[in-house]
C-alpha cells in the first residue's frame, strides 16, 4: 500500500530523477481560480529543461482544448503544447468518435449525439467529427437516430432536457457516456459548485441506466495519452489534488502518485484512508505529497 | 381466515371468492395508491369508483396515499369526486408534498424555512401548515454564469432544502440547494418527498420523477435525504397519528412492488397488488422465488387483475 510520505530533500531527486514524465491534474494543482499556484509556471519550465515530458488531465469537461491552451497561457505558463492537453470534453469526444464512427473514424457519419454541456464540450464533440442533437426538437425516431447522449458540466441543464435525455435512452442501443464523475467543484470563495456527477445521477436515475464514465479515476484519458505518445507508466508519475479522482487515477493506471494540498483534498483524508480497513479506501491513498508542486523544483537538475 | 398481516412468507395468492370475503371483511380501513390503482391519468380504472363505493357502504375507511408531490390533498379529493368515487374529505388523502410540509413543521424550529425544489402545490402545502418557504418556479438568477448565482443572497432564515417534483428543476436551482445545504451543515435537513424514478403519463409514456432531482442533490451534497414517501414509513405514521388505525386490521392496495407493497410489509399491513398499474404478475414470481430476503419483502399478500374484480366479494353486504 502506498504510504503517503511528504516528498522533500533526497527524497526528491530519488523520485523525480528517474522520472520520464509527468501527469497534472490542472484545477487546484497548476492554478485555483484565476490564480497560477505560486511556482508552478516555473516548475512547468524547469521540467522542460530536465528533458522531463508533462501532460495535462483535467476532468473539467467546460473548456475546450483550445481554451485550455489561451488559460495556460493567460495564468503565465509558456511552452505548453496543445497536444499535451487532455481534457474530459475532448476525450470524451474521442471516446464516442471511436464507438460510433468505428476505428477508421468514418462510418455512419449521421450518428448524432445530445450534448448536457456547454460551447466548450460542445465543440470538443463536432470536431471529432460527430453531429448534435439540438436542443427542443421533435420527438427522437425523426431524421438520423441520437446515438449517444453525454453528460458534461451542464450550467443550463434543466428539467425539459433532463426528459429529453431520457427519450433518446429509450433506445437500449443509445450510449449514455457522461465527462466526468465528480460531484462538485470548489469556488475560489470556499463554496462549491455542482459536478457533472449529479447531473449524470439524475440521468441515470430517469433512464434506469448506468453511464460509461470518460474521466478519472477511469483510464481511458490515460489510454489517449498513451495511444498518442507510447509513455511508460512505471517512469511516470500523477500529481493530482483530488484522492477520488487523480489518485486513484494514478492507482488505476500504474503510475506512481503526488497528492499536492493547494487543492480539494486534505492531508488528513489522505491518511483516513490510510488507516481504513477497506482495500477500497487504501487505492486512494497517494505515494507521495506535497503542499505545492512548487516544493518539486528542488528535485530537478537547474 | 384472518387478514394475514406481517409474519409468515407471503404467497401473493389470488385474492376472490371466499377469501376475497374473509379478507375485506377482517379489515377496518384501506390504504389505496392513486395512479395505476384507481386511475390512469385522466380516466378511471373500470369498476374501480363502484368498487370503493361499496367499501365505503360496507363502513370501511378509505385513505390514499400516493407519492406524487405536485397535488395538494383539495386536489386529489376534487379529482376522487370528478372521477365518480366516494367523497372524500382532504384528512383522508396522504400526498407526498402533504406530509413532507407535517414533516417540517414538526422538525424544523419555530420561524425556520424550507428552500423547495418543487411545485405550486408543494409550497401550499408548506403554507398550510405554517412553514415559510421560498424557492418554487423558474429560479431568479442575478446574472447568466455560475459565478453570479454563487453570490446570490442566502436567506437566513432557511433551515431546510425540500426536494420534490420539479419541471423548474435547474442548475441554478441545484447550486442555490447545494449552498444552503453546506451553510448549514447537519443544521440543515435535507428531505425529499419520494425516490420514484418516473412519473407515469396517459398514454404510457413517462417523464422523470422526484428521485431523479433528489438524486442529484444528494451527489452533490454528499448527503443523504430524508424521503418522506413510500416505501418509507412516515406517510403511514401520518394516517396513524390522524385516526389511530390497526395495522392488523388495515389492508394496503398498490400497484408498485418496491413503494406500496413494501411500505405495506414494513408496516405490518396486509398487502393487495393490482394488475393494473406498472407490475407484472412475472416480476412478483422473480421476487418469490429469489434467494434474496430483501426482495420476499416486495411480495404481496394477494393480488388482482383489478381493484374492480373484489366487487363479488362486496355485493349483498
Amino acid at each position: 500500500m502506498a504510504s503517503c510520505r511528504r516528498l522533500s530533500g533526497a527524497g526528491l531527486r530519488e523520485v523525480l530523477g528517474p522520472a520520464q514524465g509527468l501527469l497534472f491534474d490542472c484545477d487546484g494543482v497548476l492554478w485555483a481560480g484565476e490564480r497560477a499556484v505560486p511556482g508552478a509556471p516555473e516548475l512547468l519550465e524547469r521540467l522542460r529543461r530536465s528533458g522531463k515530458a508533462a501532460f495535462f488531465v483535467s476532468n473539467n469537461s467546460r473548456r475546450s482544448v483550445a481554451e485550455l491552451e489561451r488559460r495556460f497561457s493567460r495564468l503565465g505558463f509558456r511552452g505548453v503544447r496543445a497536444e499535451h492537453v487532455f481534457s474530459s470534453a475532448l476525450c470524451s469526444a474521442l471516446f464516442l468518435r471511436q464507438r460510433l464512427l468505428g476505428p477508421g473514424g468514418t462510418g455512419n457519419g449521421g450518428s448524432r449525439v445530445f450534448v448536457l454541456g456547454g460551447e466548450g464540450l460542445r465543440g470538443e464533440v463536432r470536431d471529432a467529427g460527430l453531429r448534435l442533437a439540438g436542443e427542443g426538437e421533435p420527438a427522437p425516431g425523426a431524421a438520423e437516430p441520437v446515438r449517444a447522449v453525454l453528460v458534461g458540466y451542464d450550467d443550463q441543464f434543466t428539467f425539459a432536457k433532463l426528459a429529453q435525455a431520457c427519450g433518446y435512452l429509450r433506445d437500449p442501443q443509445c450510449l449514455l457516456v457522461a465527462t466526468d464523475p465528480d460531484p462538485w467543484h470548489p469556488l475560489s470563495d470556499g463554496q462549491r459548485t455542482p459536478g457533472t456527477g449529479s447531473l449524470t445521477a439524475a440521468v441515470e436515475t430517469a433512464s434506469g441506466r448506468k453511464a460509461l464514465v470518460v474521466g478519472k479515476p477511469n483510464t481511458y484519458m490515460f489510454d489517449c495519452i498513451v495511444e498518442r505518445f507510447g509513455i511508460d507508466p512505471s517512469r511516470t508519475l500523477m500529481v493530482g489534488d483530488r484522492l477520488e479522482t487523480d489518485i486513484l487515477f494514478g492507482k488505476n493506471c500504474g503510475l506512481s502518485t503526488i497528492l499536492t494540498l493547494t487543492g480539494v483534498s486534505r492531508l488528513e483524508e489522505a491518511q483516513a484512508y490510510m488507516a481504513s480497513d477497506s482495500a477500497a479506501a487504501k487505492d486512494l491513498v497517494p505515494n507521495y505529497y506535497v503542499d505545492s508542486i512548487a516544493d518539486l523544483i528542488p528535485g530537478l537538475d537547474e | 381466515m384472518a387478514a394475514m398481516a406481517g409474519g409468515g412468507t407471503r404467497r401473493c395468492r389470488r385474492l376472490e371468492a371466499e377469501a376475497a370475503r374473509a379478507v375485506l371483511g377482517a379489515a377496518d380501513t384501506l390504504l389505496f395508491d392513486c395512479d395505476g390503482v384507481l386511475w390512469r391519468g385522466e380516466a378511471a380504472i373500470g369498476g374501480a369508483a363502484a368498487t370503493l363505493g361499496r367499501l365505503a357502504a360496507a363502513g370501511k375507511r378509505l385513505c390514499y396515499v400516493t407519492n406524487n408531490s405536485s397535488r395538494t390533498r383539495a386536489a386529489y379529493t376534487e379529482k376522487l369526486r370528478r372521477l365518480g368515487f366516494p367523497p372524500a374529505e382532504p384528512r383522508h388523502v396522504f400526498g407526498s408534498a402533504y406530509c413532507a410540509a407535517r414533516y417540517l413543521r414538526q422538525a424544523l424550529p419555530p420561524g425556520a424555512s424550507a428552500y423547495v425544489l418543487g411545485s405550486p402545490a408543494l409550497a401550499a402545502e408548506l403554507e398550510a401548515v405554517g412553514v415559510p418557504n421560498l424557492g418554487p418556479g423558474p429560479a431568479a438568477l442575478p446574472g447568466p454564469a455560475p459565478a453570479d448565482w454563487a453570490q446570490a443572497p442566502l436567506d437566513p432564515a432557511v433551515r431546510a432544502v425540500l426536494v420534490g417534483f420539479d419541471e423548474h428543476f435547474s442548475y441554478a436551482k441545484l447550486c442555490q440547494a447545494l449552498r444552503y445545504l453546506l451553510r448549514g451543515g447537519s443544521d440543515c435537513l435535507l428531505v425529499g418527498t419520494n425516490r420514484d424514478h418516473r412519473l407515469p403519463l396517459e398514454g404510457g409514456t413517462a417523464i422523470p420523477g422526484t428521485g431523479c432531482l433528489v438524486k442529484a442533490v444528494e451527489t452533490a451534497a454528499q448527503r443523504e435525504a430524508f424521503i418522506v414517501g413510500k416505501p418509507n414509513r412516515f406517510m403511514f405514521d401520518c394516517v396513524v397519528s390522524e385516526f389511530g388505525i390497526d395495522p392488523a386490521r388495515t389492508i394496503m392496495v398498490g400497484d408498485r412492488l418496491d413503494t406500496d407493497i413494501l411500505m405495506g410489509t414494513s408496516c405490518g399491513l396486509t398487502t393487495l397488488l393490482t394488475l393494473t398499474g406498472v407490475t407484472t404478475l412475472e416480476e412478483v414470481r422473480a421476487h418469490q422465488e429469489s434467494d434474496c430476503p430483501a426482495r420476499h419483502s416486495l411480495v404481496p399478500d394477494y393480488y388482482v387483475d383489478s381493484i374492480a374484480d373484489l366487487l363479488p366479494a362486496l355485493g349483498g353486504e
